[in-house]
């Protein structure tokens, strides 16, 4: 893993988290918003961004439809679903757990 | 569920997919770009660093269209649609591919499905495998003989039954049941219709259920005569009524007697005979109301019916055999008419009853196609296995042209694997094309195969079911596998394992060609060998199919007309004077008709079957293991079939009833029978073992020896008895004619229902085609060896010829050097040629000694000839060389009129 790279499999965690907070978004906002939320130091490599949204939309964890971005251009905007919403709930839970666990263990005693 | 549904709503939508991803990362690039502009980077530096941070974008797509899971699904819709692009490139090579696969799968489903019919299917009854059948099921008729395990008269089976405790239920079917006259209800014609005497057990041994009604009980079976009822078969209910659901208030009349229809077997039920469909069954109780008039139900010993039973659950084979063995002597023994003298003792005690497994039931036609059909069962592997060689051999040569494109595509990053998936899709294409093709052909070909079992295409055909089923058309989706796996793989690894620096440096004239090249030289090789294997049989199967059309059967074959009647439809005895007397004037009246010059009646004509049994002759020791064959014969019987007259005279109107009982012997009988020098006319014999004056008859003549059930017997014991004296229901009249066979057939019938119009004919026919029909199974081998063989050489002559056309063109630079060097045309013909001559002439030789290794698999199957015999190997070489050395020859020849300078330019 280089410096600044997120760990494997947290991108969809990253991605569902993004839209519960903001509700509706493209591509384009989903990166520059992990990017700015995380301070500019989860550097995403953006275009992966978008097979994950794909794995996303088969599980059906996010809809997507087509809108206008506020320059007038055409965008797909995604939205999570009920399914996401959950799923969100049961990552988060997972990654609290782990996590705690991992800081528990470097706590100096 | 619905996840399904969203990924093939998105198979559906692929091109609105695609756009859709396009826009959207193109916007995100567009975005990053303006802002990278916006916080101060060139416009050109921006849309670097947009592109830098998005990363690959092709890559991206493809991980994209990925998520959806239809990977496998894309690549194998590319390899299909590049395997099907590929094979219209060169239709010449897909034809005949697919053609010689068509051929080959289909000639393989085809045999398999007779195969299958006959030897494998299970009878459609319950549990199968738990029937058994007492003896082999190999012997029909009637035997008073002491030691019988075949064949049981009713009252054996009735005590079997009742005394026996390894059998959950035992069922006997009478083993000579023949085709009748009868009338459907009271329609005012007769049909022709096989009836079926079984017990009342039969159908709950079977465990069927009816289609309709009911079916036997015991109660139907107990009372001699007092049940004329029937079931009818399922195919019967529909043909001959129309499936009519009141069919129960029915009737079927045969003779006197009325029988009521009381059910309907279920459809597909034949019983327990395979090739054999009968129309009704009737309860053994009721045998002596059909027209034959059988006397056995109450007879001891009147030994007709064979017996089959149902183990008990947990009653092993060897345990039934042994039990069924103890009561079959105390059931014989038991009988109080038992002649139990030393000699039906000894026969007795040596008896030993055989439990056989039915569970795909008995047939006398196994006998006759179960060798030619596992033998032609072989041959279509092998000539399949040609088409496969051929194919690999086509498919390697083209992916040898092909090589510089997997280079490319390899030196471009596709993988080892997929390429070889590519190759093996494009053989499965291949495959499943001429597979498909193929089950079409088997088809056609089963309804032909059927014809060719069944006699010719005068004759009924055999009610066997040939027809597509699961198991069928696993068998070839199996093959087809098969082929495109043994003929796809070679080809496809080989491709995918080019050096790719090697293969994209070399040009048209690679330095390893020869290397390349072995592979196919070891596939022509077996090609030539295995034809010449399938050549040489088929050689000798042809020779042998002479041989026996040659055969000297006794009597001229040509001019004779069989006229098939019942007469037991009239309900008299043989010896009725009535029926005596009618048969005569028959005779009569048909050797008067213009065109006809002789008629007679015989028990048996040729290939009809026999009654034996040993004779004792005064002055000679008695031998009973020598089974004579009597002919009960009509007075113009000789002169009709032109059986000359050795010493003596012919019967004539001084044999009657009443007279001294008289016989005629053959040639052999005298010879071989009788002491040496003795003049056998005057002399006394008995027909039977006990001399007593009822079996006393005076020889009175002697004739030439004939042909009496097959062409293939060796010298036949056959005497003849006059019909006055021993009366016979006759079924046969033998006329000689001469001019046309359907005026002269027509004015025999005639003639017959003017001296009877109730005698139903029920055939016409002439002794060429029943000589013909009775070496059926010869003339299959035969044919079918023969197109097979042919096919197998054109195919391995396409290989040749494929392999030879491919070796010039590799070498055309080669060639055209040396021609500039001053080569002759001829030497470079020569150095093509002399390559394939010697592949040929390898393969020739391998097949000759595959021949002479597998030349006892074909022993049984000839006639009056060895297999290793050196014509027909002879014929098979020339044959072979006829058309492989052409096939050679026509690229050579291209190669040697090759311009030096076009071929030195092309490079």
């Amino acid at each position: 893993m280089k410096p600044n790279d997120i760990p494997p499999g947290s991108l969809s965690l990253l991605i569902l988290n993004t839209l519960s907070r903001h509700g509706e978004m493209h591509g384009y906002e989903i990166a520059e918003s992990i990017l700015h939320t995380s301070g500019d130091v989860l550097q995403v490599e953006e275009g992966s961004l978008y097979p994950a949204l794909q794995r996303l939309l088969v599980q059906g964890w996010v809809s997507a439809e087509w809108g206008t971005t506020a320059g007038n251009r055409r965008a797909r905007y995604y939205r999570l679903t009920a399914a996401g919403r959950k799923q969100l709930a049961t990552e988060l839970s997972h990654f609290h757990r782990i996590y705690g666990a991992i800081t528990a263990v470097l706590q100096p005693a | 569920m619905r996840q399904l549904l969203r990924r093939l709503g998105m198979l559906f939508h692929r091109s609105r997919f695609n756009a859709d991803l396009e826009e959207e990362m193109r916007l995100h690039l567009e975005l990053r770009e303006q802002q990278q502009v916006a916080a101060g980077l060139s416009p050109e530096q921006a849309h670097r660093e947009a592109r830098r941070r998005f990363g690959n974008g092709t890559a991206l797509r493809e991980r994209s269209v990925a998520a959806w899971g239809w990977s496998w699904l894309e690549s194998f819709a590319q390899d299909t649609l590049y395997g099907l692009r590929s094979m219209l490139r060169s239709p010449g090579l897909t034809l005949v591919a697919l053609l010689s696969l068509a051929l080959g799968i289909g000639a393989n489903t085809a045999i398999f499905s007779f195969l299958d019919a006959l030897m494998l299917r299970p009878l459609p009854v319950k549990a199968p495998s738990q029937l058994v059948i007492l003896g082999d099921g190999d012997e029909g008729g009637n035997t008073d003989r002491y030691g019988s395990t075949t064949l049981y008269s009713y009252p054996f089976f009735s005590q079997l039954r009742s005394r026996n405790i390894v059998f959950s239920e035992v069922a006997t079917v009478f083993s000579d049941n023949e085709k009748t006259h009868g009338i459907i209800d009271s329609r005012n014609q007769m049909d022709f219709l096989a009836p079926d005497l079984v017990s009342g057990t039969f159908f709950s041994t079977l465990g069927v259920e009816p289609a309709l009604g009911r079916l036997f009980t015991v109660a139907d079976d107990t009372t001699e005569g007092a049940h004329p009822v029937t079931v009818i078969s399922y195919a019967f209910w529909q043909t001959a009524f129309a499936g009519t659901p009141d069919v129960l208030s029915h009737t079927v009349k045969f003779a006197d007697t009325t029988f009521t229809i009381i059910g309907v077997a279920p459809p597909g039920f034949f019983g327990i005979t395979v090739g054999h469909a009968p129309d009704l069954w009737i309860p053994m109780a009721m045998m002596k109301s059909l027209p034959a008039h059988h006397n056995g139900y109450k007879d001891n010993f009147s030994q007709s019916n064979l017996i089959i039973g149902r183990l008990k659950p947990g009653v092993t084979h060897a345990l039934a055999e042994t039990e069924i063995n103890v009561l079959y002597q105390q059931i014989i023994r038991g009988f109080p008419d038992a002649k139990l003298n030393d000699y039906n003792l000894s026969h007795l005690q040596r008896a030993h009853v055989t439990l056989t497994p039915i569970a795909t039931g008995i047939s006398w036609l196994r006998h006759e196609f179960s060798d030619p059909l596992k033998l032609l069962m072989g041959v279509t592997a092998l000539v399949l296995l040609i088409a496969c060689a051929n194919i690999a051999n086509l498919l390697l040569a083209r992916s040898t042209a092909r090589a510089r494109e997997f280079a490319v595509r390899q030196a471009l990053g596709a993988q080892r694997l997929r390429l070889i998936r590519q190759l093996l899709t494009e053989s499965l294409i291949l495959a499943l094309a001429g597979g498909s093709l193929g089950i079409a052909f088997a088809v056609v070909a089963d309804r032909m195969l059927l014809r060719m079992i069944s006699g010719g295409p005068d004759a009924d055909l055999i009610p066997i079911d040939v027809s597509l089923n699961l198991p069928l058309l696993g068998f070839s989706l199996v093959v087809t596998i098969g082929t495109a796996v043994i003929f796809g793989i070679v080809p496809a690894l080989r491709a995918s394992h080019v050096e790719v620096t090697g293969a994209l440096k070399d040009g048209r004239s690679s330095a390893n060609a020869a290397t390349r090249n072995v592979l196919g030289k070891v596939l022509i090789v077996a090609q030539v060998s295995i034809s010449f294997v399938l050549a040489v049989a088929s050689v000798l199967f042809l020779r042998s199919l002479v041989n026996l059309t040659h055969v000297e059967t006794g009597f001229p074959r040509n001019g004779v007309m069989l006229v098939d009647m019942d007469s037991s439809v009239l309900g008299l005895k043989g010896d009725d004077p009535r029926m005596l007397a009618m048969f005569s004037q028959i005779e009569d009246r048909v050797a008067a008709i213009p065109g006809v010059h002789g008629a007679g009646f015989a028990s048996f004509t040729f290939h009809q079957g026999s009654w034996n049994t040993a004779i004792n002759i005064p002055g000679t020791a008695y031998n009973d293991a020598i089974n004579i064959k009597h002919n009960v014969v009509s007075n113009g019987y000789f002169n009709t079939m032109q059986i000359p007259l050795l010493a003596g005279r012919s019967f004539g109107p001084q044999d009657t009833a009443t007279s001294h009982k008289v016989i005629i012997l053959s040639e052999s009988m005298v010879r071989d029978l009788f002491p040496a020098d003795a003049n056998p006319i005057g002399r006394h014999i008995y027909i039977g073992k006990d001399p007593n004056p009822k079996n006393d008859v005076e020889v009175v003549g002697v004739v030439k020896d004939v042909k009496f059930d097959n062409l293939q017997e060796h010298r036949q014991y056959i005497d003849y008895v006059p019909d006055a004296q021993r009366g016979w229901g006759y079924g046969t009249l033998a006329v000689r004619y001469t001019g046309d066979f359907n005026i002269v057939s027509k004015d025999v019938q005639n003639a017959i229902h003017s001296i009877d119009r109730n005698v139903p004919i029920s055939r016409v026919t002439t002794l060429d085609r029943v000589i013909e029909r009775s070496i059926t199974n010869q003339a299959l081998v035969a044919q079918l060896s023969t197109f097979f063989a042919l096919l197998a050489v054109f195919l391995s002559a396409i290989g040749i010829y494929g392999l030879m056309s491919y070796l010039v063109s590799r070498r055309t630079n080669e060639i055209g050097i040396r021609m500039a060097l001053g080569a002759a045309r001829s030497s470079v013909g020569w150095m093509i040629m002399r390559e394939i001559v010697l592949l040929v002439v390898s393969g020739i030789a391998l097949g000759g000694a595959l021949t002479l290794a597998t030349n006892q698999l074909v022993q049984s199957l000839l006639y009056g000839l060895k297999p290793t015999e050196p014509l027909s190997l002879l014929l098979a070489i020339v044959a072979l060389l006829a058309i492989a050395l052409p096939a050679a020859w026509l690229p050579a020849r291209r190669a040697s009129r090759v311009s030096p300078m076009e071929a030195l330019r092309y490079e």
